[in-house]
Formats: C-alpha cells, structure tokens, sequence
C-alpha cells in the first residue's frame, strides 16, 4: 500500500478514533493528534521527531484556548487507544497494521514533547512572571514602612497636645 | 625431487635447466640423502666437453664418498673426494687430446650429522645460507680477480668491471692436485642451504634469491622456482639448484595448541552444548524467553567460537569480547550478579568435560589445551572483573547523586518554609495530577505468551544494538519490556518506569529534552528489531502494538511528570500574586489612615493658631 493510500485508508477511521457522533464537535478533541497521524503517513514517516510544526501550533492553539496540558496529554493517549482498537480490525495486512503502528507511536512521542515543551516554557514565564512580583512586594514593603513610620510620627504629634 | 632421510632429518631438493641460451647443459648434481651429500657442479670447456668432465667428477666424488665414508674424519671425506674428482677430471683431460682443458667447478655439502654440514668447493660455484631471513654466502668465488681482491690488489668496485672477472682460478681438472676450501656450518632450526651454479646468482638478484629462498615452500618448489627466476632474469647458462632444509625445532605448546588444540576443540562443539544442555543453561534467567536451542547457540556455541579463534591465534581478545558482552547487557537490563555466576559456571564445567575428554585420547594434547582453555575462561573472569568494577564506580556515582538530590531537597524544603527558595528543580515522589493516579486504568491487551516472548526478543536485540553509552535508551527499553509484559492492566508501572527515567531534572530545555530524545531513539529501535525478529507477520504485528502502547504509556507518564514539575512554578506565581494583592490593600489602608491622621493634626494645629491666621496653614 502506497503512503497516500495508507493516508487514505487511516482517514477513513476518523470518526471512530476522534468518536465525532458522540462529541458531536467539528474540531472533537485529540483531533491535532489525529491530523497528526495522518500527515506523518502520508509523507511515508519520513518526518523529523518533533519537527511538526502543525502539530505545535494546534497544541498551542488548544493551550491558548483554555485546555491545559493534562487535558491535551489524555486526549493523545485515548486517540492512541481507540486507533490501536480500530487498526486492528481495519487492516487485515499485519504489515499495514505495523506501519501504521510506528507512525501512531511516533506522533505520541511529538505530542508528549510537545506539551512538555509547552509545560517547560509556561514554567519559564511563571518563574519571571513571579520574580517580578516579588520585587513588587519589595517595593510595596518599602512604601508601607514609610507609611507605618508616618502614621507613628502622626499618632505622636497629635498625643502631644495640638488638641 | 625431494627426499627425507630418516637418518639426518633434513629435506632437501635439486633441479638443474639448460637454460635458453645453450644446447647442452653442462650441469651436473649429486643429491644422496642416505649419506648426505649434495653436490652441484659446473662443467666448462664448451666443445671440449665440460659436460663430461662435470659428470667424471660427480661420479669420482660420489664413488669415494660411498666407500671412505665410515674411515675417514669428514673434513678430509670431503676434502679428498673433491680431490679425487679432479684428479679424474685432469687424467681424463691428459689422455684425450679433444678433451684437454675440460674441467669443473664444485661446491659439495656434506652432513656430519643433522646440526653440522661441511661445505666445501672449488671454481665459482656458490654456497648459500638462510637464517633468520637473511642470505648469507658461505663461499667466495675462485677467480682471479677475487684472488687480487683478496690481496689487495683490486677494489672490489674495480673487480665488478673488470673483464677477467669471470675467469676461474680454480677448477677440477686444470691440474691433478687442486686446493679445496672447506668450511663447517652449524645449522639452526629452519635453516636453508642453497647449492647453485653460477647461471643462477648470473641471473637473478641476490634479493629475488633471499626471498624465494625464505617463502616457506617446500624446497622442492623453492628449488624450482630458483631455477624459474633465473630463466627470467634472461636464462644465459646452465642453472642449477640445491634447497636443503636443516629438520624444523620441536614445536612449543603454543603451536600444538594453535595446529591440533584449536581444531579438536571446534570438532566437540556440540559435545560442549550438550553439556552445557545438561548443566541447565537454557534455565538460566540470563536466557529466560529463548527457546533452548537459541539460547544454547547464544551463549554457549558464541563462547565455544571465541575459544576457537583465541586457541587459534594465541590470543584472548575473542573471550574478553564475548564476556563483556554477555555480562554488559546483562548488567544493563538491571541483572542479577547470582545468574551471571551461575552461567559462567556452567560454561566453565562444560569445557573441562570436553577437555578431559581430548586427554583421554591424546594426553599431552589434552593437557596442553587444558592449560590453553583455562587461559581463556582466566580472560573471561578478568572481562566480567572489569564490568564489576565499573559497576561499583555507578552505584557509587549514584549514591552521590541521590545524596545530593537529597539535601537539595532537605534544603528546598527549607526554603519553602522560609518562603524565599525556588521549588521547581525538585525530585517529585508524589503524584499531584490526576492524570499521573497510578490505579488509573488503562487499556490492556492480556497478550499471549508467544508475543510476550516476540516482545522479549524484540527489546533484546534493540538493547543490543543501542550505542555505547546510551544508558537512558536502555533504561528504556528495560521499562518498556516491563510495561508491555504487565498484566495489570493499570498505569503503576508506567508510573514507576517513568519515574525512574525522570531522576533529577532542571525544569529546563536542558534538563527535559534529552529524555525525549532517548524516548524517540528508543522508539526507532523497537520498531526496526521488531521486524529482525524470527515470527510471523502476526505475532509481530501483535509485539509491535504492546510495545508501542507500552510507549505510549511510558512517554505519557514521563510528560506528567514533567506537568508536576512544571506545576509548583504556576502556584507559587498564583501565591505571590495573592500576596502582592494583599499588601496593596494593606499599602491602600495605610494610606487612608495617613491621611485621616493628617488632616486631623492640620485641624488641630489650625485651632491652635491666633483667630486672624486661621485657615492660613499650609502643609
């Protein structure tokens, strides 16, 4: 079976794997993983690992969205399940199924990189992001000592006999 | 012609050409091995037949041997004999006026006995030794202008131009009396004599000589050869050759076990793995999951092959290679040091059973490859001492790690309690994510023994075809065979594999990636040894997709793990938000309560104030 037909052939089990009746959704989740698959079958699994950039950019899409990482890790690893299910009974040629196999396995390991690339740099923002408050804490401690010292100042002056 | 007498133990050959340039060959030899003797003569004297007078003189020499040999020293034997050949030769001459001026050259060896050769010669016929690899002559030519060499007279750069160099001083049959140069050589082992006419050395290099000469042939062919070098180099005289060989040294043991120990071993090859068989190799954990016969031809025939080729070359590289391998991927997939001890056991017991049982049939043989195989097992020790020392130094490296993984997070821990330390480079030991729940179910197969065994085999070869070096790979391919060979159905082992790959790491590019880099190149390698291994499409196919859900599942619990790492970055940011949040209330309230106080002392201050300056403070 040549690439793009073996392309064709996973494509046809996209309702099954991403279960479009029960989500009921244009864009059902795990759908990027799904993508995924086929892209990297069509070129034949020639793809450098962790080079699809498609594949960043709708991980990054669904972050931006709102989903975290854990929800796009469960999604990859249902898809992951659900295609190992519906290979085995599409594909009677256990050499087709192999192929299609190594390709899943590949793009499980891009998503997995992926998010965790995705993890490392939200981590990377929050720990600037969280240096900057604290030196705003400094800055608001330094501001409430001078108050404090003020309203001492105040308190005094006002004990000693303006009234 | 070659010949082997019994008595002396030399070998020895002779050949002799007309060359292509003369009708006649004017050659004669004498090769009696019976009483030692070998003579090569030259006759001259063209139309006056020096044929003949090379034949009188052989004939005369080897008649005088034949009967003065047991009453005579040596020395005089050859001496006289060469003597008397002459004497024929002269009166020969002197009695036929068409044969007068005939006469021969001689160069004659006689063996005193199988370590002592006489040589003695007369004319320029020469006599030449090879020892060591190096040619020797053992003559000088008896011309006239190596006679005014020998005096002073000629330099020797003048003697190869000048134009009587070739004209004899001395021969049988010029006179009745001749003087006979007699030299005593002691032989060596190995030792080759080399007997030649002048169309030989006339004709070929002294190189091209040494080297046929020292080829190692048997001297038959080395005679031959002699005689087809000169013909080459222009084959302008008569050429003729005697090889003889001095009887080789006894063999040292190194050589009994190289020739007949190496081969009488590889012949009980399969006695070796019947014993091995029966020791209970095949049961040992080492080789757990192969079938008997692979696991045998595996361990057992590889080690019997690196004996072989060791023996052969005296050498122990083979067995080194052999035992590291064995005992480096067992190390690696986390192996025992019990099991490792038991098979080098067997291994060893099987080659003692094999090797008594050569002593029976050939004790000194037996006794020698004894010493040999024991060597060799000694090498393997040695081999499987070195894998021990590095793995001591490991533990050690790692106890440093974990120690210092430890304090780091003592003081993390510390830190947080400060509130002033980060907390993201931390060794996390509990899961905060759901997705990371070790009871979590998971989808499993309940795969057959046979793919459970196809899976096996497939992560073996992968773990064998991993580069030096590549620990984390390994590591992974070790916790893939443990995850899709569990039958729990659950993601604990998952969870523990990948916890085990996660160690210690940086919450950084630097610290993550290279782990999903060896995760990709594990990948690689199951999916091209699944297809190396021996089963059916089907099984394979089946192996495949437990291997790669298995992955699945490692690369799954490796990213949250990453998740929970990346996690504390996002609470602690949250917390000091919340804080930075509340000390702007507290900076807010502050403020307001600054003022209030302020605008109560203005009023104060104001009311102090005589009437006319009230409302006129400035503050």
């Amino acid at each position: 079976m040549s690439d793009q037909d073996m392309a064709a052939a996973v494509s046809v089990l996209r309702d099954e794997v991403l279960d479009t009746v029960e989500q009921g959704d244009r864009d059902p989740p795990g759908t990027e993983v799904f993508d995924a698959l086929v892209r990297t079958l069509s070129i034949g699994g020639e793809s450098v690992p962790g080079l699809d950039l498609n594949l960043h950019d709708a991980v990054a899409r669904r972050l931006a969205w709102g989903d975290s990482e854990e929800v796009v890790l469960q999604d990859a690893e249902v898809v992951f399940d659900r295609l190992l299910v519906a290979v085995d009974r599409a594909f009677r040629d256990p050499a087709d199924q192999m192929v299609v196999i190594e390709a899943a396995t590949q793009v499980a390991v891009t998503v997995a990189r992926v998010v965790s690339l995705a993890a490392v740099s939200r981590a990377t923002r929050d720990r600037a992001d969280r240096l900057r408050e604290e030196m705003t804490q400094r800055q608001l401690k330094e501001v409430l000592e001078k108050q404090k010292a003020n309203i001492a100042r105040l308190e005094t002056d006002l004990a000693s006999g303006f009234r | 012609m070659t010949t082997k007498p019994p008595s002396l133990g030399v070998r020895v050959a002779g050949d002799t050409n007309v060359g292509k340039v003369r009708t006649t060959n004017e050659d004669s030899m004498i090769l009696d091995p019976i009483r030692g003797l070998f003579v090569v003569l030259d006759g001259m004297g063209g139309a006056n037949a020096g044929d003949i007078a090379s034949q009188m003189a052989r004939d005369a020499i080897a008649e005088f041997v034949l009967h003065r040999r047991s009453t005579m020293p040596m020395p005089a034997l050859l001496e006289q004999a060469i003597q008397t050949g002459s004497a024929t030769v002269f009166a020969a001459a002197q009695a036929n006026r068409e044969r007068h001026g005939m006469g021969t050259t001689c160069v004659a060896a006689l063996m005193v006995d199988p370590t002592h050769v006489l040589i003695g010669h007369v004319g320029d016929s020469r006599a030449y030794l090879l020892r060591g690899g190096r040619l020797q002559m053992l003559t000088r030519d008896h011309t006239i202008v190596e006679e005014l060499v020998d005096r002073g007279l000629l330099s020797p750069e003048d003697a190869e131009r000048h134009p009587y160099k070739n004209v004899l001083s001395r021969n049988l049959g010029a006179r009745s009396e001749t003087r006979v140069d007699i030299v005593e050589v002691e032989l060596k082992p190995g030792d080759r004599l080399l007997l030649c006419s002048d169309g030989l050395y006339g004709y070929a290099s002294a190189e091209g000589i040494q080297y046929i000469l020292g080829s190692g042939d048997e001297p038959e062919h080395v005679a031959r050869d002699l005689i087809d070098l000169a013909l080459r180099g222009g084959g302008g005289d008569n050429v003729t050759t005697i090889v003889l060989e001095a009887p080789a040294a006894a063999p040292s043991s190194t050589q009994i076990v190289r020739t007949n120990g190496a081969g009488a071993w590889w012949q009980r090859r399969q006695r070796f793995l019947h014993v091995a068989k029966e020791r209970g190799l095949p049961k040992n954990p080492i080789v757990r999951g192969l079938d008997p016969n692979e696991a045998l031809e595996l361990v057992a025939l590889n080690l019997c092959q690196a004996i072989y080729h060791d023996l052969e070359k005296s050498t122990g590289v083979n067995v080194w290679t052999f035992a590291q391998t064995l005992a480096g991927g067992w190390f690696e997939r986390g192996g025992e040091w019990a099991p490792l001890r038991g098979m080098m056991d067997i291994l060893g017991e099987s080659s003692r059973v094999v090797v008594d049982e050569i002593r029976t049939l050939d004790s000194q043989l037996g006794f020698l490859l004894d010493v040999a195989v024991s060597r060799a097992l000694v090498v393997a020790e040695l081999a499987l001492g070195g894998l021990l020392a590095e793995r001591l130094r490991q533990v050690d490296s790692d106890l440093i790690m974990l120690h210092t993984a430890a304090q780091e997070t003592i003081e993390g821990s510390i830190d947080e309690l400060l509130d002033t330390g980060d907390t993201g480079d931390r060794f996390i030991d509990r899961p905060t994510i759901p997705f990371l729940r070790p009871d979590r179910q998971v989808t499993n197969s309940g795969e057959s023994a046979e793919v459970i065994n196809a899976i096996e085999k497939t992560l073996t070869i992968a773990r064998a075809r991993t580069v030096p070096r590549a620990e984390l790979v390994k590591q992974i391919l070790s916790s893939l065979e443990a995850i899709a060979t569990d039958g729990a159905g659950s993601f604990a082992t998952s969870v523990l594999a990948a916890r085990d790959l996660y160690g210690v790491r940086t919450v950084d590019d630097n610290g993550i990636m290279p782990l999903f880099d060896a995760l990709d190149q594990a990948r690689i390698l199951t999916a091209s040894s699944v297809h190396q291994i021996q089963a059916s499409d089907i099984t394979r196919a089946r192996a495949l997709r437990a291997i790669s859900a298995a992955h699945q599942r490692l690369v799954g619990a490796a990213t949250g793990l990453v998740l929970e790492a990346a996690a504390p970055f996002s609470d602690k940011l949250r917390e000091a938000q919340v804080k930075t949040s509340e000390m702007r209330d507290q900076v807010a309230k502050a403020e307001r309560k600054r003022a209030e106080l302020e605008r109560r002392f203005a009023t104060n201050v104001d009311a102090s104030l005589p009437w006319g300056s009230r409302g006129n403070t400035e503050w």
